[in-house]
Protein backbone atom coordinates (compact mmCIF):
# COMPACT_ATOMS: atom_id res chain seq x y z
CA UNK A 1 0.00 0.00 0.00
CA UNK A 2 2.73 2.48 1.02
CA UNK A 3 4.44 1.72 -2.21
CA UNK A 4 1.58 2.23 -3.98
CA UNK A 5 1.25 5.48 -2.38
CA UNK A 6 4.78 6.54 -3.30
CA UNK A 7 4.32 5.65 -6.76
CA UNK A 8 1.35 7.36 -7.22
CA UNK A 9 2.60 10.34 -5.72
CA UNK A 10 5.84 10.22 -7.83
CA UNK A 11 3.09 10.55 -11.18
CA UNK A 12 1.61 13.19 -10.07
CA UNK A 13 4.83 15.19 -9.29
CA UNK A 14 6.29 14.27 -12.76
CA UNK A 15 3.38 15.12 -14.58
CA UNK A 16 3.67 18.46 -15.90
CA UNK A 17 7.28 16.89 -17.45
CA UNK A 18 5.10 14.51 -19.47
CA UNK A 19 3.37 17.11 -21.53
CA UNK A 20 6.01 17.00 -23.81
CA UNK A 21 5.49 13.39 -24.94
CA UNK A 22 4.62 9.92 -23.88
CA UNK A 23 3.50 10.24 -20.26
CA UNK A 24 4.76 6.70 -19.44
CA UNK A 25 8.43 7.50 -20.90
CA UNK A 26 10.69 8.41 -18.23
CA UNK A 27 14.22 8.31 -19.06
CA UNK A 28 16.73 7.29 -16.03
CA UNK A 29 18.53 10.27 -14.12
CA UNK A 30 20.66 9.79 -11.27
CA UNK A 31 19.34 10.30 -8.13
CA UNK A 32 21.22 10.73 -4.83
CA UNK A 33 20.11 10.14 -0.85
CA UNK A 34 21.71 12.07 2.06
CA UNK A 35 20.53 10.74 5.97
CA UNK A 36 22.35 11.64 8.60
CA UNK A 37 22.30 10.67 12.73
CA UNK A 38 23.47 12.54 15.89
CA UNK A 39 24.94 10.12 17.88
CA UNK A 40 26.00 10.53 21.65
CA UNK A 41 29.51 9.49 21.80
CA UNK A 42 33.25 10.81 20.62
CA UNK A 43 33.93 10.62 16.75
CA UNK A 44 36.88 8.47 17.37
CA UNK A 45 34.48 6.05 18.94
CA UNK A 46 32.22 6.05 16.13
CA UNK A 47 34.69 5.32 13.40
CA UNK A 48 35.99 2.91 15.26
CA UNK A 49 32.70 0.96 14.53
CA UNK A 50 32.19 2.11 10.75
CA UNK A 51 35.71 2.98 9.34
CA UNK A 52 36.56 -0.30 9.27
CA UNK A 53 35.64 -1.97 5.25
CA UNK A 54 35.99 -4.89 6.18
CA UNK A 55 33.41 -4.83 8.71
CA UNK A 56 29.38 -4.43 8.07
CA UNK A 57 28.86 -5.96 11.42
CA UNK A 58 26.79 -2.80 12.36
CA UNK A 59 24.48 -2.63 9.50
CA UNK A 60 21.39 -5.03 10.48
CA UNK A 61 21.13 -6.55 7.05
CA UNK A 62 24.06 -7.73 6.83
CA UNK A 63 24.92 -11.55 7.74
CA UNK A 64 28.82 -11.61 6.45
CA UNK A 65 31.48 -9.48 5.34
CA UNK A 66 34.30 -10.96 3.51
CA UNK A 67 37.20 -9.22 1.43
CA UNK A 68 40.29 -8.30 0.49
CA UNK A 69 43.00 -5.28 0.67
CA UNK A 70 41.91 -3.71 4.17
CA UNK A 71 41.30 -0.51 4.43
CA UNK A 72 43.31 0.54 1.09
CA UNK A 73 41.83 2.09 -1.91
CA UNK A 74 40.35 -0.60 -4.63
CA UNK A 75 40.02 -2.77 -1.40
CA UNK A 76 36.82 -5.50 -2.32
CA UNK A 77 34.44 -6.84 -0.16
CA UNK A 78 31.05 -9.30 -0.64
CA UNK A 79 28.61 -8.40 1.82
CA UNK A 80 25.72 -11.42 2.29
CA UNK A 81 22.58 -10.15 3.74
CA UNK A 82 20.38 -12.37 5.85
CA UNK A 83 18.01 -12.61 3.26
CA UNK A 84 20.58 -14.42 1.45
CA UNK A 85 21.69 -11.69 -1.33
CA UNK A 86 24.97 -10.89 -1.93
CA UNK A 87 26.37 -7.35 -2.99
CA UNK A 88 29.81 -6.68 -3.77
CA UNK A 89 31.73 -3.35 -3.70
CA UNK A 90 34.98 -1.74 -3.73
CA UNK A 91 36.83 1.30 -1.95
CA UNK A 92 37.02 4.69 -3.47
CA UNK A 93 38.72 6.54 -0.88
CA UNK A 94 39.59 6.28 2.25
CA UNK A 95 40.43 8.79 5.21
CA UNK A 96 41.09 7.98 8.38
CA UNK A 97 42.24 11.34 9.69
CA UNK A 98 38.85 13.44 8.05
CA UNK A 99 37.02 10.18 9.31
CA UNK A 100 35.40 9.23 5.85
CA UNK A 101 35.09 6.90 3.30
CA UNK A 102 33.74 6.60 -0.13
CA UNK A 103 33.05 3.24 -1.82
CA UNK A 104 31.41 1.66 -4.68
CA UNK A 105 28.97 -1.13 -5.60
CA UNK A 106 30.56 -3.37 -8.34
CA UNK A 107 27.86 -6.01 -8.91
CA UNK A 108 24.36 -6.63 -7.53
CA UNK A 109 21.19 -8.02 -8.60
CA UNK A 110 18.40 -5.53 -8.81
CA UNK A 111 15.91 -8.05 -7.01
CA UNK A 112 18.30 -7.84 -3.86
CA UNK A 113 19.15 -3.57 -3.86
CA UNK A 114 17.65 -1.85 -6.93
CA UNK A 115 19.92 0.06 -8.07
CA UNK A 116 22.59 1.28 -10.61
CA UNK A 117 25.97 2.42 -10.78
CA UNK A 118 25.72 3.02 -7.05
CA UNK A 119 28.54 4.72 -5.05
CA UNK A 120 28.59 5.85 -1.54
CA UNK A 121 30.28 7.49 1.13
CA UNK A 122 30.17 8.00 4.95
CA UNK A 123 31.20 10.65 7.11
CA UNK A 124 32.05 10.89 10.89
CA UNK A 125 32.21 14.51 11.99
CA UNK A 126 33.10 15.76 15.64
CA UNK A 127 30.33 17.95 17.11
CA UNK A 128 32.44 18.97 20.27
CA UNK A 129 34.07 16.16 22.36
CA UNK A 130 30.84 13.70 23.00
CA UNK A 131 28.87 14.35 20.41
CA UNK A 132 29.44 12.96 16.49
CA UNK A 133 27.22 13.31 13.37
CA UNK A 134 26.97 10.60 10.90
CA UNK A 135 26.60 10.98 7.26
CA UNK A 136 25.73 8.46 4.40
CA UNK A 137 25.15 9.33 1.24
CA UNK A 138 24.53 7.82 -1.97
CA UNK A 139 24.35 8.51 -5.85
CA UNK A 140 22.48 5.98 -8.35
CA UNK A 141 20.52 4.76 -11.18
CA UNK A 142 17.15 3.13 -10.58
CA UNK A 143 17.25 -0.55 -11.14
CA UNK A 144 15.99 -1.10 -14.68
CA UNK A 145 18.29 1.25 -16.86
CA UNK A 146 15.93 1.66 -19.94
CA UNK A 147 12.91 3.90 -20.34
CA UNK A 148 9.79 2.83 -18.68
CA UNK A 149 10.78 1.12 -15.83
CA UNK A 150 8.20 -1.87 -14.43
CA UNK A 151 6.94 -0.54 -10.96
CA UNK A 152 9.36 -2.58 -9.18
CA UNK A 153 12.43 -1.14 -10.72
CA UNK A 154 11.31 3.07 -10.81
CA UNK A 155 13.55 5.79 -9.34
CA UNK A 156 10.92 5.94 -6.39
CA UNK A 157 11.63 2.23 -5.38
CA UNK A 158 15.35 2.79 -5.99
CA UNK A 159 15.09 6.18 -3.99
CA UNK A 160 12.97 4.35 -1.19
CA UNK A 161 15.52 1.15 -0.76
CA UNK A 162 18.32 3.27 -0.36
CA UNK A 163 17.21 5.90 1.79
CA UNK A 164 15.54 3.11 4.06
CA UNK A 165 18.57 1.22 4.34
CA UNK A 166 20.63 4.29 5.86
CA UNK A 167 17.87 5.61 8.04
CA UNK A 168 17.62 1.82 9.17
CA UNK A 169 21.39 1.73 9.73
CA UNK A 170 22.48 4.69 11.11
CA UNK A 171 19.44 4.06 13.92
CA UNK A 172 21.29 1.04 14.64
CA UNK A 173 24.86 2.29 14.70
CA UNK A 174 23.42 4.70 16.89
CA UNK A 175 21.90 2.40 19.21
CA UNK A 176 24.80 0.02 19.23
CA UNK A 177 27.34 2.93 19.82
CA UNK A 178 25.26 4.29 22.50
CA UNK A 179 24.72 1.29 24.05
CA UNK A 180 28.38 -0.02 24.06
CA UNK A 181 29.52 2.85 26.58
CA UNK B 1 35.32 36.16 -30.76
CA UNK B 2 35.62 38.66 -27.53
CA UNK B 3 35.76 41.62 -29.27
CA UNK B 4 33.50 40.03 -31.89
CA UNK B 5 31.18 39.30 -29.32
CA UNK B 6 31.18 43.07 -27.56
CA UNK B 7 30.78 44.56 -30.84
CA UNK B 8 27.31 43.00 -31.73
CA UNK B 9 26.44 43.46 -28.39
CA UNK B 10 26.46 47.50 -29.17
CA UNK B 11 24.86 47.05 -32.21
CA UNK B 12 22.02 45.74 -31.16
CA UNK B 13 22.03 48.59 -28.34
CA UNK B 14 21.67 46.04 -25.71
CA UNK B 15 22.99 46.65 -22.10
CA UNK B 16 24.39 43.03 -21.72
CA UNK B 17 27.86 41.85 -23.49
CA UNK B 18 26.99 38.82 -25.48
CA UNK B 19 29.90 36.94 -23.76
CA UNK B 20 28.91 37.59 -20.12
CA UNK B 21 31.88 35.29 -18.78
CA UNK B 22 29.65 32.79 -16.70
CA UNK B 23 28.83 28.81 -16.28
CA UNK B 24 25.68 27.71 -17.39
CA UNK B 25 24.98 24.21 -15.26
CA UNK B 26 22.23 21.93 -15.98
CA UNK B 27 20.99 20.69 -12.40
CA UNK B 28 19.56 17.60 -12.82
CA UNK B 29 18.24 16.50 -9.54
CA UNK B 30 16.27 20.39 -9.13
CA UNK B 31 15.12 20.47 -12.86
CA UNK B 32 16.95 24.01 -12.90
CA UNK B 33 20.12 25.73 -14.93
CA UNK B 34 22.04 27.66 -12.51
CA UNK B 35 24.09 30.28 -13.89
CA UNK B 36 27.04 31.52 -12.25
CA UNK B 37 29.50 34.52 -12.46
CA UNK B 38 32.63 33.92 -13.32
CA UNK B 39 34.09 36.54 -12.06
CA UNK B 40 32.62 36.61 -8.42
CA UNK B 41 31.68 32.78 -8.28
CA UNK B 42 28.38 33.38 -6.98
CA UNK B 43 25.46 31.80 -9.16
CA UNK B 44 23.26 35.05 -10.44
CA UNK B 45 20.42 33.36 -11.49
CA UNK B 46 18.27 30.08 -12.04
CA UNK B 47 15.68 28.66 -14.18
CA UNK B 48 13.55 26.34 -14.34
CA UNK B 49 14.29 23.76 -16.93
CA UNK B 50 12.27 20.54 -16.02
CA UNK B 51 12.80 16.78 -17.29
CA UNK B 52 16.43 16.27 -15.44
CA UNK B 53 18.49 18.17 -17.54
CA UNK B 54 21.79 16.73 -17.97
CA UNK B 55 23.50 17.84 -21.29
CA UNK B 56 24.47 21.11 -22.57
CA UNK B 57 26.15 22.43 -25.58
CA UNK B 58 26.41 26.45 -26.60
CA UNK B 59 25.86 27.97 -30.15
CA UNK B 60 28.39 29.17 -31.80
CA UNK B 61 27.78 32.84 -30.73
CA UNK B 62 26.85 31.43 -27.28
CA UNK B 63 24.05 33.58 -26.69
CA UNK B 64 21.89 29.83 -26.97
CA UNK B 65 21.86 26.80 -24.75
CA UNK B 66 21.04 23.75 -26.10
CA UNK B 67 19.91 21.10 -23.06
CA UNK B 68 19.13 17.65 -23.30
CA UNK B 69 16.67 16.16 -20.80
CA UNK B 70 16.84 12.38 -20.45
CA UNK B 71 13.74 12.00 -18.48
CA UNK B 72 11.66 13.63 -20.47
CA UNK B 73 13.19 13.08 -23.71
CA UNK B 74 13.71 16.33 -25.00
CA UNK B 75 16.05 18.59 -26.45
CA UNK B 76 15.58 22.45 -25.04
CA UNK B 77 16.57 25.70 -26.04
CA UNK B 78 17.12 28.16 -23.75
CA UNK B 79 18.67 32.32 -24.69
CA UNK B 80 21.12 32.74 -22.24
CA UNK B 81 20.98 36.45 -22.30
CA UNK B 82 16.99 36.76 -21.06
CA UNK B 83 17.14 33.39 -19.51
CA UNK B 84 14.36 32.31 -20.72
CA UNK B 85 13.24 28.64 -22.05
CA UNK B 86 12.33 29.21 -25.72
CA UNK B 87 11.67 26.16 -27.43
CA UNK B 88 11.24 22.17 -26.93
CA UNK B 89 12.11 19.26 -29.20
CA UNK B 90 11.01 16.03 -28.50
CA UNK B 91 12.96 13.35 -29.33
CA UNK B 92 11.84 10.08 -27.65
CA UNK B 93 14.88 7.86 -26.72
CA UNK B 94 18.26 8.47 -24.54
CA UNK B 95 19.00 11.74 -25.47
CA UNK B 96 22.30 12.66 -23.45
CA UNK B 97 25.50 13.69 -25.20
CA UNK B 98 25.00 16.84 -27.46
CA UNK B 99 27.43 19.16 -29.15
CA UNK B 100 26.78 22.22 -31.67
CA UNK B 101 28.29 22.91 -34.90
CA UNK B 102 30.79 25.64 -35.22
CA UNK B 103 29.02 27.46 -38.37
CA UNK B 104 25.64 25.75 -39.50
CA UNK B 105 22.92 25.68 -37.39
CA UNK B 106 22.99 21.88 -36.47
CA UNK B 107 22.90 20.88 -33.32
CA UNK B 108 23.79 16.97 -32.79
CA UNK B 109 22.44 14.94 -30.04
CA UNK B 110 23.40 11.46 -29.48
CA UNK B 111 20.96 8.85 -28.24
CA UNK B 112 22.03 6.16 -25.88
CA UNK B 113 19.32 3.61 -26.40
CA UNK B 114 19.01 3.96 -30.45
CA UNK B 115 22.40 4.31 -31.22
CA UNK B 116 22.34 6.97 -33.05
CA UNK B 117 23.26 10.45 -33.40
CA UNK B 118 20.44 13.03 -34.03
CA UNK B 119 20.98 15.65 -36.29
CA UNK B 120 18.62 18.87 -35.46
CA UNK B 121 18.17 22.24 -37.53
CA UNK B 122 18.37 24.83 -35.12
CA UNK B 123 16.43 27.52 -37.50
CA UNK B 124 13.69 24.96 -37.51
CA UNK B 125 14.13 22.64 -33.93
CA UNK B 126 13.37 19.52 -36.19
CA UNK B 127 15.58 16.40 -36.88
CA UNK B 128 16.82 16.48 -40.17
CA UNK B 129 18.70 13.03 -40.15
CA UNK B 130 20.20 10.39 -37.92
CA UNK B 131 23.54 8.96 -38.33
CA UNK B 132 24.16 5.41 -36.63
CA UNK B 133 26.67 5.10 -34.58
CA UNK B 134 28.14 2.86 -32.14
CA UNK B 135 26.10 1.47 -29.08
CA UNK B 136 25.14 3.86 -26.00
CA UNK B 137 26.86 7.08 -27.93
CA UNK B 138 27.93 9.05 -25.14
CA UNK B 139 29.99 12.16 -25.37
CA UNK B 140 29.97 14.07 -28.65
CA UNK B 141 32.75 16.91 -29.94
CA UNK B 142 32.76 18.95 -33.79
CA UNK B 143 36.62 19.83 -34.86
CA UNK B 144 37.22 23.24 -34.66
CA UNK B 145 37.10 23.20 -38.95
CA UNK B 146 33.60 21.91 -38.77
CA UNK B 147 34.42 19.14 -40.55
CA UNK B 148 33.87 15.99 -38.60
CA UNK B 149 31.99 14.96 -35.55
CA UNK B 150 33.33 12.90 -32.88
CA UNK B 151 31.07 10.05 -30.78
CA UNK B 152 32.31 8.14 -27.96
CA UNK B 153 30.44 4.74 -28.14
CA UNK B 154 30.39 4.06 -24.99
CA UNK B 155 29.21 0.33 -24.74
CA UNK B 156 31.10 -0.88 -28.55
CA UNK B 157 34.92 1.23 -26.10
CA UNK B 158 35.18 2.88 -29.24
CA UNK B 159 35.43 6.30 -30.98
CA UNK B 160 33.40 7.12 -34.28
CA UNK B 161 34.68 9.53 -36.72
CA UNK B 162 31.62 11.03 -38.76
CA UNK B 163 31.69 13.34 -42.15
CA UNK B 164 29.66 16.31 -41.14
CA UNK B 165 28.94 17.40 -44.87
CA UNK B 166 28.36 13.40 -45.66
CA UNK B 167 26.55 12.69 -42.67
CA UNK B 168 29.05 9.39 -43.00
CA UNK B 169 30.83 7.20 -40.23
CA UNK B 170 34.22 7.29 -41.94
CA UNK B 171 35.96 5.29 -39.43
CA UNK B 172 35.45 3.79 -35.50
CA UNK B 173 38.81 3.74 -33.39
CA UNK B 174 38.91 1.25 -30.21
CA UNK B 175 39.68 2.97 -27.29
CA UNK B 176 39.52 2.22 -23.34
CA UNK B 177 36.54 0.75 -21.69
CA UNK B 178 33.21 2.30 -22.09
CA UNK B 179 34.45 6.05 -22.99
CA UNK B 180 32.05 8.44 -22.22
CA UNK B 181 33.37 12.44 -22.32
CA UNK B 182 35.13 13.09 -25.46
CA UNK B 183 37.40 16.43 -26.05
CA UNK B 184 38.95 18.05 -29.11
CA UNK B 185 41.81 20.49 -28.81
CA UNK B 186 41.75 23.83 -30.53
CA UNK B 187 44.22 22.28 -33.41
CA UNK B 188 41.45 19.70 -34.38
CA UNK B 189 44.28 17.50 -34.03
CA UNK B 190 43.93 15.03 -31.12
CA UNK B 191 40.83 14.16 -29.73
CA UNK B 192 40.51 12.64 -25.65
CA UNK B 193 38.44 10.27 -24.30
CA UNK B 194 37.45 10.11 -20.27
CA UNK B 195 36.91 5.77 -20.19
CA UNK B 196 34.92 5.37 -17.22
CA UNK B 197 35.55 1.35 -16.72
CA UNK B 198 39.36 1.47 -17.46
CA UNK B 199 39.82 4.60 -15.40
CA UNK B 200 42.17 6.18 -17.70
CA UNK B 201 42.40 8.50 -20.78
CA UNK B 202 42.53 7.20 -24.69
CA UNK B 203 44.82 9.92 -26.77
CA UNK B 204 43.62 10.28 -30.69
CA UNK B 205 45.24 11.42 -33.17
CA UNK B 206 42.22 12.49 -35.81
CA UNK B 207 43.75 12.64 -39.15
CA UNK B 208 45.69 9.81 -38.53
CA UNK B 209 42.50 7.75 -36.77
CA UNK B 210 45.11 6.25 -34.32
CA UNK B 211 45.25 5.99 -31.08
CA UNK B 212 48.81 7.48 -29.33
CA UNK B 213 48.52 7.08 -26.12
CA UNK B 214 46.52 6.59 -22.27
CA UNK B 215 46.84 8.36 -19.06
CA UNK B 216 45.63 6.78 -15.92
CA UNK B 217 43.60 8.49 -13.97
CA UNK B 218 41.12 8.23 -10.65
CA UNK B 219 38.30 6.12 -10.34
CA UNK B 220 35.65 6.68 -13.09
CA UNK B 221 37.22 9.55 -15.03
CA UNK B 222 33.87 11.36 -16.46
CA UNK B 223 34.79 14.28 -19.40
CA UNK B 224 38.44 15.99 -20.09
CA UNK B 225 39.12 19.61 -20.00
CA UNK B 226 42.20 20.98 -21.68
CA UNK B 227 44.45 23.86 -21.06
CA UNK B 228 47.91 25.19 -21.13
CA UNK B 229 48.92 22.45 -22.20
CA UNK B 230 47.57 20.18 -19.82
CA UNK B 231 44.63 18.00 -19.45
CA UNK B 232 42.16 17.83 -16.51
CA UNK B 233 40.17 15.20 -15.84
CA UNK B 234 36.96 14.38 -13.83
CA UNK B 235 37.15 11.37 -11.52
CA UNK B 236 33.53 10.82 -10.99
CA UNK B 237 34.18 8.40 -7.96
CA UNK B 238 37.62 9.05 -7.14
CA UNK B 239 36.16 12.89 -6.05
CA UNK B 240 39.61 14.74 -8.00
CA UNK B 241 40.61 16.07 -10.90
CA UNK B 242 43.71 14.40 -12.74
CA UNK B 243 45.38 16.35 -14.43
CA UNK B 244 48.09 15.32 -17.28
CA UNK B 245 50.69 17.02 -19.96
CA UNK B 246 49.17 16.80 -23.28
CA UNK B 247 52.79 16.30 -24.72
CA UNK B 248 54.12 13.35 -22.79
CA UNK B 249 50.81 12.18 -21.55
CA UNK B 250 52.73 11.80 -17.94
CA UNK B 251 50.28 12.76 -15.16
CA UNK B 252 51.03 15.31 -12.79
CA UNK B 253 49.09 16.02 -9.99
CA UNK B 254 45.78 14.08 -8.66
CA UNK B 255 43.52 17.32 -7.30
CA UNK B 256 41.47 16.94 -4.44
CA UNK B 257 37.90 18.48 -6.15
CA UNK B 258 34.65 17.03 -4.88
CA UNK B 259 32.58 13.98 -4.91
CA UNK B 260 31.13 13.03 -7.92
CA UNK B 261 33.20 15.73 -10.29
CA UNK B 262 31.57 15.46 -13.88
CA UNK B 263 31.49 18.25 -16.30
CA UNK B 264 34.55 20.28 -16.72
CA UNK B 265 35.43 22.67 -19.48
CA UNK B 266 38.59 25.53 -19.34
CA UNK B 267 37.73 29.18 -19.54
CA UNK B 268 38.74 30.76 -23.19
CA UNK B 269 42.00 32.41 -21.92
CA UNK B 270 42.76 28.98 -20.51
CA UNK B 271 43.90 30.78 -16.67
CA UNK B 272 40.91 28.55 -15.34
CA UNK B 273 39.15 25.09 -15.33
CA UNK B 274 36.11 24.70 -13.98
CA UNK B 275 34.29 21.64 -12.51
CA UNK B 276 30.52 20.46 -11.73
CA UNK B 277 30.19 19.01 -8.76
CA UNK B 278 27.10 16.33 -8.35
CA UNK B 279 27.22 15.35 -5.35
CA UNK B 280 28.43 18.59 -4.02
CA UNK B 281 26.12 20.83 -5.88
CA UNK B 282 28.75 23.63 -6.32
CA UNK B 283 31.04 24.35 -9.25
CA UNK B 284 34.60 24.81 -8.31
CA UNK B 285 37.50 26.80 -10.35
CA UNK B 286 40.42 25.28 -10.88
CA UNK B 287 43.54 27.44 -11.66
CA UNK B 288 45.34 25.26 -14.53
CA UNK B 289 48.58 26.62 -13.74
CA UNK B 290 48.85 26.24 -10.19
CA UNK B 291 46.58 23.07 -10.05
CA UNK B 292 45.05 24.53 -7.24
CA UNK B 293 41.17 25.20 -6.50
CA UNK B 294 40.72 28.41 -6.26
CA UNK B 295 36.83 29.65 -5.63
CA UNK B 296 33.93 27.79 -5.16
CA UNK B 297 30.34 28.63 -6.18
CA UNK B 298 27.05 26.95 -4.50
CA UNK B 299 24.39 26.01 -7.31
CA UNK B 300 21.09 24.39 -8.18
CA UNK B 301 20.78 20.29 -6.36
CA UNK B 302 22.92 17.95 -9.05
CA UNK B 303 24.82 19.83 -11.61
CA UNK B 304 26.07 17.77 -14.33
CA UNK B 305 26.86 20.40 -17.16
CA UNK B 306 28.06 17.22 -19.12
CA UNK B 307 28.93 19.25 -22.09
CA UNK B 308 30.36 23.22 -23.02
CA UNK B 309 28.73 25.53 -20.84
CA UNK B 310 30.82 28.11 -20.14
CA UNK B 311 30.50 31.82 -21.83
Amino acid sequence: MLKRLVIAATIVGLAPLSLAGAAWAHGPSRQKVTETVEINAPADKVWKVVGNFQDMSWLPVVAKTEGTGGNNVNATRTLTLKNGGKIEEQLDKYNAEDHMYAYEITKVDPKVFPVNDYSSHITVSADGDNKSTVTWWGGFYRGYMLNDPPPDLNDAVALKAVTDLYKSGLAALKQKVEAGG
Amino acid sequence: MLKLGLGLAVLNGTAFPALAHEALLTAQSADSLSFVDLDTMKESGRISVTGKPAGIALSPDKKTAYITAPDSQDLIEVDAISRTVKRRLHLGGGPLGIAAHPTRPEVYVADWYTHKIHIVDVTQMAVIGDIKVGDSPSGLAVTPNGKLLLSADRDSDAVSIVDIATRKVLASIPVGKRPFGITIDDQGARAYTANVKSDDVTVIDIAARKVVGSVPTGRRPYAVALAQGRGFVTDQYGGTVTAFDQTTLAPIKRIDTCDHAEGIEADADEKNVYVSCWGEDVLLRIDAQKLLVTGKAAVADGPRAFGTFLR
